[in-house]
């Protein structure tokens, strides 16, 4: 073993042995992906914040709801969750209404039960990949702290074969291996840190997407 | 509940993963240009301090004859100024350069009955007179070329015992530059300690003990070739101060 070390960036990951290596290429993917989903989920949230914004003052501002139903984004779903909750319960009042003889309260409960399926599909839509975000920042630090605790045990049994044992024939192992664990950091942080304010931001939006709810359902029961 | 309830996230697929890539390769441009672990063995080094520079050639020490006394020095000879040596020597040890006497100039007097003489005596007598003096003053410069090479010498060999027992001293904490301790050693041809003794103390026994070691564990101390030259060396008395020189 010589003694002058390079302890490059890139000397540090091929010298490593395979499982570490492995261990390594396995938390490359999995920051990848963490990182993908963050700017997905970054900009999905953002776009619906302002989508259910918009719509809401549409709505507000509209006295018609029969015009509101027809207006061009919200009738192809483009126009956020909150329009297309809005487009299941005036489709689902519409129809009740045309059925003779229909009962005020059944009717009202049936638009309640439409809106209510189309919330739930909306929020499961809005909170995919967040778990995965959550398990990447649970578990991550512990496939990296595998991969050094490895790749140590590596480097001490290659000590064993060498009469006098100084640390600059232990510390490039140790190093080699202590990447594992800065790659599986590099994964954890952000993905943990971007759960939690997802998290955040998805339930605001429930919680506004509910109080539209209670106010439709209400502005529904004055026109019947 | 169409459709195009979950193609929301479609349109942002590409650019997010573009994103994503981008950050990972900024996070390892950052770890390969920004670290570069590189472990160089630093390069040993050995610093002989010199007290004074010695002569290119250094002379061949020629001693000089003892002083013969010239028989009438003239001219006033400039005292020969012995190079300021970081050492003092002790009383006893003071090189024959001092011995180099230097008279007061002796005015001639003719003597009396020379005045008598007739003048062209009294000018063969000036004329012996001159070449006297002429002699002497060969002689005097000669002495004096020789008392400067042995104090080169001196100071010399002086710096470099100094500065090996200087290298040896292994420095307490909390020493003041202001600190002086004074010891009287004395030498054994080949440069082994006989005795160190302290004269003065510097106020920290620490120090003092310190340079004692050094001056211990810095034998054999540097000598000059010339073994006539050990008379100067037998006793020294030598001053330390853990200034920086």
């Amino acid at each position: 073993m010589e003694v002058l070390q390079d302890l490059s960036f890139i000397n540090l990951i091929t010298h490593a042995s395979v499982l570490v290596q492995l261990v390594m290429g396995l938390l490359l993917l999995v920051s990848l992906m963490s990182w993908w989903y963050i700017f997905l989920k970054m900009f999905a949230i953002r776009a619906e914040k302002k989508l259910s914004e918009e719509f809401e003052e549409l709505f507000w501002s509209q006295s018609d709801l029969g015009k509101l139903y027809q207006n061009g984004t919200v009738a192809s779903g483009e126009a956020g969750c909150m329009a297309r909750i809005f487009s299941a319960g005036f489709a689902e009042f519409a129809k009740q209404k045309r059925k003779p003889g229909a009962d005020n309260i059944a009717v009202m409960e049936s638009v309640r039960r439409a809106m209510r399926a189309t919330y739930q599909r909306e929020m499961d839509n809005l909170e995919s990949h967040l778990s995965f975000l959550a398990t990447v920042g649970s578990v991550s630090p512990y496939v990296g702290l595998f991969g050094t605790v490895w790749g140590i045990m590596n480097a001490f049994r290659g000590l064993s074969n060498v009469g006098q044992a100084t640390l600059a024939h232990v510390a490039p192992g140790i190093a080699e291996a202590l990447v594992a664990t800065a790659m599986g950091l590099f994964a954890a942080i952000p993905a943990v840190v971007a759960y939690n304010r997802y998290a955040h931001d998805v339930t605001r939006l429930s919680s506004r997407f509910e109080s539209f709810m209670e106010e439709f359902s209400n502005v529904l029961q004055r026109q019947s | 509940m169409s459709a195009l309830a979950y193609s929301y996230s479609e349109s942002y697929r590409l650019p997010a993963g573009a994103l994503a890539l981008g950050v990972h390769l900024m996070f390892f441009a950052l770890l390969y240009f920004g670290v570069t672990w590189r472990t160089e063995p630093p390069q040993g080094m050995v610093v002989d301090i010199w007290q004074s520079l010695p002569e290119p050639q250094p002379a061949p020490v020629s001693i000089a004859p003892p002083p013969v006394e010239p028989p009438k020095p003239i001219e006033q000879l400039k005292p020969v100024e012995p190079p300021k040596a970081d050492i003092e020597l002790t009383e006893k040890n003071k090189p024959k350069i001092k011995p180099v006497e230097i008279r007061k100039p002796v005015e001639i007097k003719p003597v009396q009955p020379k005045q008598v003489e007739p003048v062209q005596v009294d000018q063969k007598a000036l004329a012996q007179q001159a070449a006297q003096a002429e002699q002497a003053r060969a002689r005097a410069a000669q002495q004096a070329a020789a008392a400067a090479a042995i104090t080169s010498e001196i100071g010399k060999y002086t710096g470099l015992i100094r500065a090996k027992i200087k290298r040896n001293i292994v420095m307490p904490a909390d020493v003041q530059d202001s600190m002086q301790v004074e010891f009287d050693v004395t030498l054994l041809p080949g440069g082994s300690v006989l005795s160190a003794r302290r004269t003065r103390s510097s106020g920290s026994t620490a120090y003092d003990e310190a340079v004692e070691r050094a001056i211990m564990k810095a034998q054999p101390l540097p000598l000059p070739q010339d073994v006539s030259l050990f008379k100067y060396f037998r006793e020294l008395h030598l001053t330390f101060t853990p200034k920086e020189e």
